[in-house]
């Protein structure tokens, strides 16, 4: 039997002690929700006062690219479908592509999220699936000189030629905004093979992770909007005042974010008692 | 602008090289995680347990800027290996880039030959596991069932870095981390007892080597960040006054 | 091929695709034919290369499952896997030209690969979790000034915060989005930079990991 004090067993209790607790606290606001308010940061408000309004006409082309997987549909899902029916909103149409192997997966659960805004639409004309791509920061390159060579036919297997919009696209002079919304380094394919390049307008969707990272690239003009995480997410459904799977999992956030700084805290009382006592 | 200011990049590195080349002497501060490396090689051999080197799945060699931390980490992988032949202890190499595979095998062949033991590699110590969650896992399965003494995780690191990290803090093995992805060095920093941050990352062939042009080239890097320090603070002088035509010139 | 004809024809074709990409990337606004196919062969050798994952794969398990090493069993496990989502795919693909079209294809990628790649991404969560309670300790001023701010910026990424306290997301969001900001761009910049310094080694063969171990001393 070890000779620990209370503050050096605050400083060691068992991570799967903590496992649990997790486990728990994320489970409870799904059954006894809270639903406190979500305050909209100005990163997410230029995300998406930059695809309406003016910023955008009928029959403006924009790249939605689906730069996460299902693993990651809680944090970038939600923020997604909204941008995308923002866009549906405007008559403009989408180009929808992905880079992660299940991405039909994540376009059938966008279609279903966004079902009623979909069902104005028609397959080919308003928008286009072109389905998963490899080749990385090439491909990317790629893609704004000469699309249909990275893209000869949609996820479908339909040539390019028989497509009324990709009839319009071949490259990034054709395309009036490029939402990115990933969890790896998609987004900053687009950002120096796009945006450096070209100029197109471009905007990150991203996992809360990289929202550090993106964030000076937001402040230096490259992104005109960004989405942080779930958090982004939710901020865009009270844009949009139609909540959805991101304002659910607010609760849960809450729950987690407070647990994990009293985790901390606690740590830290044990460790500097201790430290004292000594 | 851009390209002026590449190309003058790379005459103020080729300038370095060349007095290095020439004998100039430049020493560059010592990178306690390179000098690490032989430490935890030492106590792999001392527990008689394998050394893991990793570089996270983020480094497809076709990224711009993941792949050259790959290619960073390879170098470092030599380094690794020829001290863990030396002192005859088994590295495993878990690597998730099915295009950095042949450097991988290329590079451990090479220096086990070095050695002179080429008899000793075997090809099974490199693990090939596609796939993020694959890989993330198997990593996790192979620190619990082999619980390697030392593990070297360096290279572009997306989620799993946190993950494959602290799996190795549980079973106590003295970790070496190295990524130029900032949203991951937190995690990394937190997790691992050495760390090599952003350039450190790039430097590491050049402090392994000692050679005296690669030291060169780290030098004209130092004196291009000079250059970009004295924009910054002009730049700010300037924006202060609200005098524009330098980030204007810079924006070309 | 000699090892230094093989690094003589490494040096020359990483320098002249070099020189290609910088000409296209900087002087022609549109498209040039030369770069544009570099780039679809980079692509063309990037799926290659996929396709040696594969075979490097099977041939990893295939000599494990022979060999009957330690947990062979998986190994077989991972044949029976690879060879099922294999045919089911292709008799998918070439049945409607979209491999998920096969009825046993899509099933195991929704019910099986799905829900456990969300699995391993949960698990990240508690690692954090695990991680923070472990090295997230005031060991010294810095380490506690540290430790404040990141109090602040979690408390602040949810609404939470502000219940608690009406000033905590006014310093939260002060901490992220301007205290950081320096600090990531210089991680950029020197990151940055050490990469071109990185690749301009490379390209006049000094770096060992380009040319895997074979690099000029």
């Amino acid at each position: 039997m070890s000779d620990q004090n209370i503050f050096d067993k605050l400083q060691n209790i068992d991570r799967r002690v903590f496992y649990w607790v997790l486990f728990i606290t994320l489970m409870v606001p799904f059954i006894y929700p809270i639903g406190l308010p979500v305050k909209v940061v100005q990163n997410t408000r230029d995300l998406y006062e930059g695809i309406t309004g003016d910023n955008i006409n009928p029959g403006d082309i924009a790249i939605m690219n689906f730069g996460y997987g299902v693993s990651a549909w809680s944090e970038c899902a939600p923020g997604f479908t909204v941008c995308a029916k923002a866009l549906f909103r405007e008559g403009a149409r989408i180009v929808f592509m992905g880079s992660q192997y299940d991405v039909e997966l994540s376009m059938n659960k966008l279609m279903n999220d966004a079902r009623e805004d979909f069902a104005n639409k028609v397959y080919g004309v308003d928008y286009v699936f072109l389905g998963y791509f490899t080749g990385g920061e090439s491909a990317i390159a790629q893609l704004a000189t000469d699309a249909w060579t990275v893209y000869p036919s949609d996820h479908y297997v339909t040539p390019d030629a028989q497509i009324p919009l990709m009839q319009d696209f071949h490259g990034w002079q054709d395309v009036t905004v490029v939402l990115s919304s990933d969890t790896g380094d998609v987004g900053s394919y687009f950002l120096r093979q796009w945006q450096g390049s070209h100029g197109t307008r471009l905007a990150e969707i991203g996992i809360a992770m990289n929202g550090s990272t993106d964030y000076p690239y937001y402040l230096a003009g490259n992104y005109f909007g960004l989405s942080i995480g779930s958090r982004g997410g939710a901020e865009l459904e009270v844009l949009i005042r139609e909540p959805g799977e991101a304002t659910t999992a607010m609760d849960s956030i809450n729950a987690s974010h407070l647990l994990i700084v009293l985790a901390v805290i606690l740590a830290n009382v044990g460790y500097l008692l201790s430290r004292r006592k000594a | 602008m851009t390209f002026i200011l590449l190309i003058l990049t790379f005459a103020v590195m080729y300038y370095y090289m060349y007095l290095g080349k020439h004998g100039k002497v430049f020493k560059i501060r010592t990178l306690p995680a390179i000098q690490a490396i032989p430490e935890a090689v030492g106590r792999s051999a001392e527990m008689g347990q394998p050394v893991m080197w990793t570089p996270g799945i983020a480094g497809s060699l076709n990224d711009s800027t993941q792949g050259p931390q790959t290619l960073a980490a390879i170098s470092i992988l030599e380094y690794v290996a020829e001290e863990a032949v030396k002192a005859g202890v088994k590295i495993a190499a878990i690597c998730p880039l099915p295009d950095a595979l042949p450097l991988v095998e290329e590079t451990m062949r090479t220096a086990y030959m070095s050695q002179g033991k080429p008899e000793e590699f075997n090809i099974d110590s490199i693990r090939f596991l596609s796939g993020q969650s694959a890989y993330m896992t198997g990593t996790l399965g192979y620190l619990q069932r082999e619980r390697p003494a030392s593990t070297i995780l360096v290279g572009g690191f997306y989620y799993e870095a946190v993950i494959i990290a602290e799996g190795g803090n549980t079973i106590g093995a003295m970790q070496i981390g190295g990524t130029n992805n900032i949203h991951q060095m937190p995690f990394l920093v937190a997790t691992c007892d050495y760390m090599l941050l952003a350039e450190e990352l790039y430097a590491a062939g050049a402090a392994i080597s000692a050679n005296p042009d690669m030291l060169g080239s780290i030098k004209g890097e130092d004196m291009i960040k000079w250059l970009i320090v004295v924009l910054i603070c002009v730049g700010f002088l300037l924006g202060a006054a609200r005098i524009t035509f330098l980030a204007d010139l810079l924006r070309v | 091929m000699s090892n230094i004809l093989k690094r003589e024809a490494v040096f020359a074709v990483t320098g002249l695709v070099t020189v290609l990409m910088f000409v296209e990337y900087f002087f022609f606004p549109q498209d040039w034919i030369v770069a544009s196919t570099i780039r679809n062969w980079a692509v063309i050798i990037y799926n290659i290369s996929l396709g040696l994952g594969g075979v490097r794969l099977i041939q990893q398990h295939v000599m494990g499952t022979q060999r009957r090493k330690e947990n062979w069993q998986f190994s077989a496990l991972f044949l029976v896997a690879f060879v099922v989502m294999l045919l089911t795919g292709l008799a998918g693909y070439l049945g409607t030209g979209v491999a998920t079209s096969n009825g046993i294809y899509n099933w195991l990628f929704v019910n099986v690969y799905t829900p456990l790649g969300s699995t391993a991404y949960a698990i990240t969560g508690f690692y954090i979790f695990s991680a923070a309670y472990r090295a997230f300790r005031a060991r010294n001023l810095d380490a506690a000034l540290m430790l404040v701010a990141g109090c602040f910026v979690i408390l602040s990424n949810a609404p939470v915060g502000e219940v608690i306290w009406s000033g905590i997301p006014a310093i939260g969001e002060w901490f992220r989005f301007v205290g950081q900001v320096p600090g990531m761009r210089a991680f950029e910049v020197v990151g940055a930079l050490g990469m071109i310094a990185y690749g301009f080694r490379a390209l006049l063969g000094k770096e060992r990991g380009f040319y895997a171990g074979g690099a000029e001393e």
